[in-house]
């Protein structure tokens, strides 16, 4: 690294930044990202202020617990949505997922097999979705409402009602700490380091060029259909790894549990700046999107608010968040055009 | 979200322009409604074959009747996705218009004169702020709607601390339960319903609009129709629509939770899709989403008559949906015109 | 070439799209370091040709051999490993993505961990990007916010970069502003050894850089040969499969000049406009000329009120007017019939009356429900009027040709009572047929008392149909060319803003 200048160093970041997630086209789609990470810190700050316990060990653990489950979960829509496709199957994956770890994760291996078995549910589901949307071409939306519905179908006929138990390797493996970081805080950053690698390989590239402009991504010789495709296997594979880490949290099954992510995770994704026409945004930004619905519940909390300010909170500020991403758009407008 | 264009046999049929009769009974756009409401028939027959003891009336009317609720809601649903956007709110604002009722009347028919016309209104206005949102402020209609709900769901939520089961009007009850010459009210209900629906979005000039617009915003700015007056008129009626099932449902459970609703707002899409409409706008009859609405009645009758567990039939109908859009989709179409050359190929 | 195996040999490919035939049996070959031009109408199969070859679409039959061995790619990237690339017409750069990455899509170099080594991609962006004279790019600069004329540079360096046996140059000139620089690049690659197939509708490129040309009509080839061999006349005439000459009829000028101006605006200020004034009679026909993006779209929709202006006034049969919205300027007769048919005109989901109708449906209905026989007696006048067969009107409009489409706008436009059509290109994509049809529309239109606004890309339809042709250059009225005076050469040298603009008479021609 020495022989890098420092000048050069940053002429690399630049290029990066070019392709990299939620900097691709100068300012316009890197506000939503910037709003969103000054919108936790200051949240973050009320939070602190007005809890003891937040700046701990304990309290830091304690609000990463909450939010990485929504994290990953966002994290995994977000690749389906950069190219330009719905994907609400999501939690239907996490109810299997919580159930199958609830029913098989007993005995001495049964955090790794309920692992590799979350991972390939999900997997399938997605290369389901990603088959019928991705090389069938039919609508995700409606697709995708499809298989939620078979999931949360399937999850309910693994365990008809709440019950079973997590191992508590599984619980207190991930709910705890390794070397006095919290378990929760390695995955988001092992969540957003796995993004920014992909995000500059091959496939991320061709994720956002997928969701832009799916012709010109066709004809510059992009597989549009196997980029699809993959894009909803992994989106799976990460409701999968979500659903496994909601079950730590919660210690057993439930296969209702997830019903109310949906709403959450597009809500992520939105405030973190990802636009839903797919080539714009990233997984970064929808990791802090979650961060922000979660320590908002906690600032609110920390606050006396009523608990039904969260939801009229997390509303508000998705619009204010979409409002406020599309105002370099309205600007970008006004500029005086250039002509060859 | 954009790219899949309907079939032109598909599109021209959307629009019912042939002029004899004969000829709309061959319009292609028919078939699919025409064939959903064959199965949903079929399904009450099986019903009626497993469960001697009811009658085939009796069958369909209990059918018809537990689907009112979808029926009515699909409507506001299948006009925001003709007009290419979607509503999530309709589950909430379902929830929070059977509460009003129920807090409002607190089991007295005399507060129903004023309730009532607040309830609806109240849904109207949640419906008219999504579609203010939408084409004032340009907020994706996914997002829009997705963040509304959350927003009434929490205003509900402040205003009834969470409270669920009130008393309901009796009145709405009755309306539920009643006969009016030996027909249950709520079939008079569908039927009307239905048909206004009909006329409003296949037989008037603003329905047309409405295809118009799905079918490309683009063309339709330029040729300056009224898309911003338009998009929140739909938002409007898909919040009224979703407020009377909010009614009935709140008359039919005569009690109400501010959830009650959720449950509806998949198969209220579901119907839309099932009935042949294309969820990126343009295309669908009302008539395809009340086939879809009665049809996914039928099959949670079936399911419950069979006493399958919820589960299976949470996969069955997700599967159905599967299937129907694989049926619709353009790739069959391609798949079957390429079939039949090879097999006059080989005889 | 004597003796020599054709680089490209094509050998009756056919492609069919539905009930359309798009190319049919078309066979020919390619040397080694030939041009050979493709010309063609609209429509004529050139872009399914290019297609076909490039490996995007497969044809539904014939054979294709390179350098004698078979060639049948399965998809566009297996074409390049072949050595064919294509420069595309529409462009098939990503917007978002930066320079430097989209000239080395599908495959941008990566380092060991499959990631992109953006440092050396970017010297080689740079280096490519010197090496074909474009290096005032900046190779990190996302392709959105590069000009157009930038962006086909970009193309057509990707696709020579590629380093084809052959390349396909689809319209490559159609943003460019230089042609200069991809002449030289041209010369330069073909002495290399690479052939070229350069596609275009100019003539004075055809003749510049090809030896040799294939004509297209209806999907069909019907000419190959040397192009010194011919005559414009007869290259015209083989395109259009008529002869140039008899496809504009003569009539007297219907100008109503006593009248008030049917549309006159002075020092129209917007974005992309640059203080415009011209003044419209009844039943003149008031031609646009201008080389692509010279603010002739901007001004048409700015007039509509689809686009801002900052300042400026309009006036109405004599009369001042703010028209902020489409609707308002329809009301006062004012309409566009747009540049883009297939995103602004058509709706694709409705039948061809429903499209015809929409401006009137109100008065096709009774108490707001439609009335289906009302609707029929309003559109079937505007339908003769346009010469579109009645047995089209019930079928979905996708269904119907360019040419029949084209139609249907026009009487959507005629149906809401207009007096002041602005066409924009009107001929564009449409078969002979059909402008035949819609010049003699236009005709009818200025005899009965309206006025027309005219822009088009064919310069021989400004110089035959028009009263009067104004030039843009660079968002600016260059020079108004009274009907006396009307030439293609006169038009060209003022729209590429060499000559200085000749000083008109101000008063209208008679």
């Amino acid at each position: 690294m020495a022989q890098v200048a420092p000048a050069d160093f940053l002429r690399t970041l630049k290029g990066a930044a070019v392709s990299l997630p939620g900097r691709l086209s100068r300012f316009a789609p890197a506000v939503g990202p910037t709003v969103a990470v000054v919108l936790y810190l200051v949240m973050y700050s009320v939070y602190a202020a007005n809890e003891s316990g937040a700046l701990s060990l304990f309290g830091i653990g304690n609000l990463l617990n909450d939010t990485v489950v929504l994290a990953v979960a966002a994290a995994g829509l977000t690749l389906t949505v950069l190219t330009a496709e719905f994907d609400l199957s999501g939690i239907g994956v996490i109810a299997i997922a919580n159930v199958v770890v609830a029913t098989t994760s007993g005995g001495t291996a049964g955090w790794l097999v309920s692992l590799i078995a979350v991972l390939a549910v999900g997997a399938a589901v997605g290369l389901l979705n990603g088959w019928l949307v991705g090389v069938v071409r039919l609508q995700s939306l409606a697709v995708t409402i499809g298989t939620m519905i078979a999931c949360e179908g399937v999850a309910l006929m693994i365990l008809a009602a709440p019950g079973g138990e997590v191992a508590g390797s599984i619980v207190n493996g991930l709910t705890g700490n390794v070397a006095g970081i919290p378990v929760a805080a390695l995955v988001i950053v092992g969540i957003l380091g796995l993004w920014f690698v992909l995000a500059s390989t091959r496939f991320g590239i061709a994720l956002y060029a997928v969701g832009t402009d799916e012709n010109a991504a066709q004809l510059s010789g992009l597989a549009v259909r196997r980029t699809r495709l993959l894009a909803f296997v992994l989106a799976g594979a990460a409701y999968g790894f979500a659903g496994y880490m909601l079950s730590a949290q919660t210690g057993s099954g439930d296969p209702r549990a997830s019903d109310s992510f949906l709403l959450f995770m597009y809500a992520s994704a939105a405030i973190g700046g990802t636009s839903l026409m797919g080539g714009r945004g990233g997984v970064f930004g929808s990791v802090i999107g979650a961060g922000i619905l979660t320590v908002m519940q906690k600032m609110l909390f920390a606050l006396g608010a009523a608990s039904f300010y969260t939801n009229v909170f997390s509303g508000i500020i998705m619009l204010v968040s979409i409002l406020i991403g599309t105002l370099p758009t309205l600007l970008a407008r006004l500029r005086p055009p250039r002509t060859a | 979200m954009t790219r899949r264009s309907a079939a032109p046999g598909e599109t021209a049929a959307a629009m019912p322009d042939a002029p004899g009769r004969l000829r709309r009974l061959r319009n292609p756009a028919l078939l699919p409604p025409v064939i959903v409401l064959a199965c949903a028939i079929l399904l009450i027959i099986a019903t009626k074959l497993m469960n001697p003891g009811a009658g085939f009336g009796q069958q369909l009317a209990a059918v018809l009747v537990t689907s009112v609720f979808l029926v009515v809601a699909a409507f506001g649903q299948g006009l925001t996705i003709l007009i290419g956007g979607i509503d999530l709110s309709i589950g909430i604002v379902i929830g929070i218009a059977a509460m009003m009722i129920s807090v409002l009347t607190d089991g007295r028919d005399a507060a129903l004169p004023w309730a009532v016309p607040l309830t609806l209104a109240t849904g109207g206005a949640i419906g008219g702020v999504n579609g203010a949102g939408i084409a004032l402020a340009g907020v994706p209609p996914f997002i829009m709607t997705l963040a509304s709900g959350i927003t009434f769901f929490g205003v509900g939520l402040g205003f009834t601390s969470g409270l669920a089961q009130e008393p309901v009007a009796p009145a709405l009850g009755l309306l539920m339960s009643g006969h009016c010459y030996g027909v249950p009210i709520p079939i008079l209900l569908i039927i009307a319903f239905a048909v206004a629906a009909s006329v409003f979005q296949n037989g008037t000039a603003v329905g047309r609009k409405l295809y118009a617009i799905g079918s490309s915003a683009g063309a339709a700015r330029v040729l300056g129709l009224p898309i911003a007056g338009l998009t929140i008129l739909v938002y409007t009626l898909s919040g009224l629509c979703a407020a009377i099932a909010g009614l009935l449902l709140a008359g039919y459970s005569s009690a109400a939770t501010l959830d009650m609703g959720t449950p509806l707002l998949l198969p209220t899409i579901a119907a839309v899709v099932i009935g042949g409409a294309s969820v990126v706008g343009g295309s669908g009859t009302y008539f395809g989403t009340f086939a879809g609405a009665v049809f996914l009645s039928a099959l949670g009758t079936v399911i419950t008559v069979l006493s399958l567990s919820q589960g299976l039939r949470n996969v069955i109908e997700g599967a159905i949906i599967v299937v129907a859009l694989l049926s619709q989709g353009d790739r069959w179409r391609q798949l079957w015109t390429w079939l039949q050359p090879q097999k006059r190929g080989r005889t | 070439m004597i003796g020599m195996t054709p680089v490209l040999e094509a050998r009756a490919i056919s492609k069919r799209y539905g009930a359309t035939v798009a190319l049919s049996d078309v066979s020919f070959s390619l040397g080694a370091g030939e041009v050979c031009g493709l010309l063609g109408e609209n429509g004529a199969g050139k872009s399914t040709l290019v297609k076909a070859l490039s490996g995007v679409v497969p044809p539904d039959s014939g054979a294709m051999h390179l350098s004698g061995a078979p060639y049948r790619p399965s998809d566009i990237n297996d074409a390049h490993r072949q050595g064919v690339a294509t420069a595309f017409q529409e462009l098939s750069l990503i917007p978002t993505l930066s320079v430097a990455i989209n000239l080395f899509l599908p495959h941008p170099i990566v380092n060991f961990a499959g990631t992109v080594a953006w440092r050396r991609l970017e010297q080689d962006a740079a280096d490519l990007l010197g090496k074909y004279g474009i290096s005032a790019i900046d190779p990190l600069a996302p392709v959105a916010d590069l000009p157009l004329g930038q962006r086909q540079r970009i193309e057509i360096v990707r696709a020579i970069a590629r380093r084809p046996r052959l390349l396909l140059l689809d319209e490559p000139t159609a943003a460019l502003a230089d042609r200069e620089w991809l002449f030289q690049l041209i010369a330069r690659i073909v002495a290399e050894g690479t052939s070229i197939l350069y596609i275009s509708h100019k003539l004075d490129e055809i003749r510049r850089l090809c030896s040799r040309c294939i004509i297209l009509r209806n999907g069909h080839k019907v000419l190959d040969r040397a192009v010194a061999a011919m005559s414009d006349e007869e290259i015209f005439r083989n395109m259009a499969g008529r002869s140039a000459v008899d496809r504009f009829v003569v009539v007297p000028s219907s100008v109503r000049a006593e009248a008030p101006p049917a549309l006159r605006v002075t020092h129209l200020v917007g974005e992309g406009v640059d203080d415009i004034s011209f003044s419209l009679q009844p039943g003149e026909i008031l031609g646009v000329a201008g080389l692509e993006g010279q603010g002739q779209s901007r001004l048409f929709k700015s007039l509509v009120g689809l686009h801002p202006l900052r300042d400026g006034q309009i006036e109405v049969a004599g009369t001042p007017r703010i028209l902020r919205s489409p609707r308002a300027a329809r009301a006062l007769g004012v309409v566009l019939v747009p540049e883009e048919r297939k995103s602004e005109g058509i709706f694709k989901d409705l039948t061809t009356v429903a499209n015809i109708s929409l401006p009137a449906i109100e008065g096709a209905s009774v108490w707001g429900l439609l009335n289906h026989r009302r609707e029929r007696t309003l559109v079937r006048p505007v339908a003769a009027a346009v010469d579109l067969p009645e047995q089209f009107l019930p079928r979905g409009i996708t269904a119907l040709s360019g040419g029949n489409q084209q139609k249907a706008m026009l009487g959507r436009a005629l149906i809401a009572a207009a007096r002041c059509l602005l066409l924009f290109d009107p001929t564009r994509g449409v078969d002979v047929g059909a402008k035949q049809s819609i010049y003699r529309m236009m005709r009818d239109f200025v005899r009965d008392g309206g006025a027309i606004l005219f822009y088009s890309t064919e310069l021989d339809e400004l110089v035959h149909l028009c009263d009067r042709c104004l030039v843009l250059y660079r968002n600016r009225v260059v020079g108004e060319v009274p009907r006396a005076a009307l030439t293609q050469e006169q038009i060209l040298s003022l729209a590429a803003g060499h000559a200085a603009p000749p000083v008109p008479a101000a008063a209208v021609p008679a």
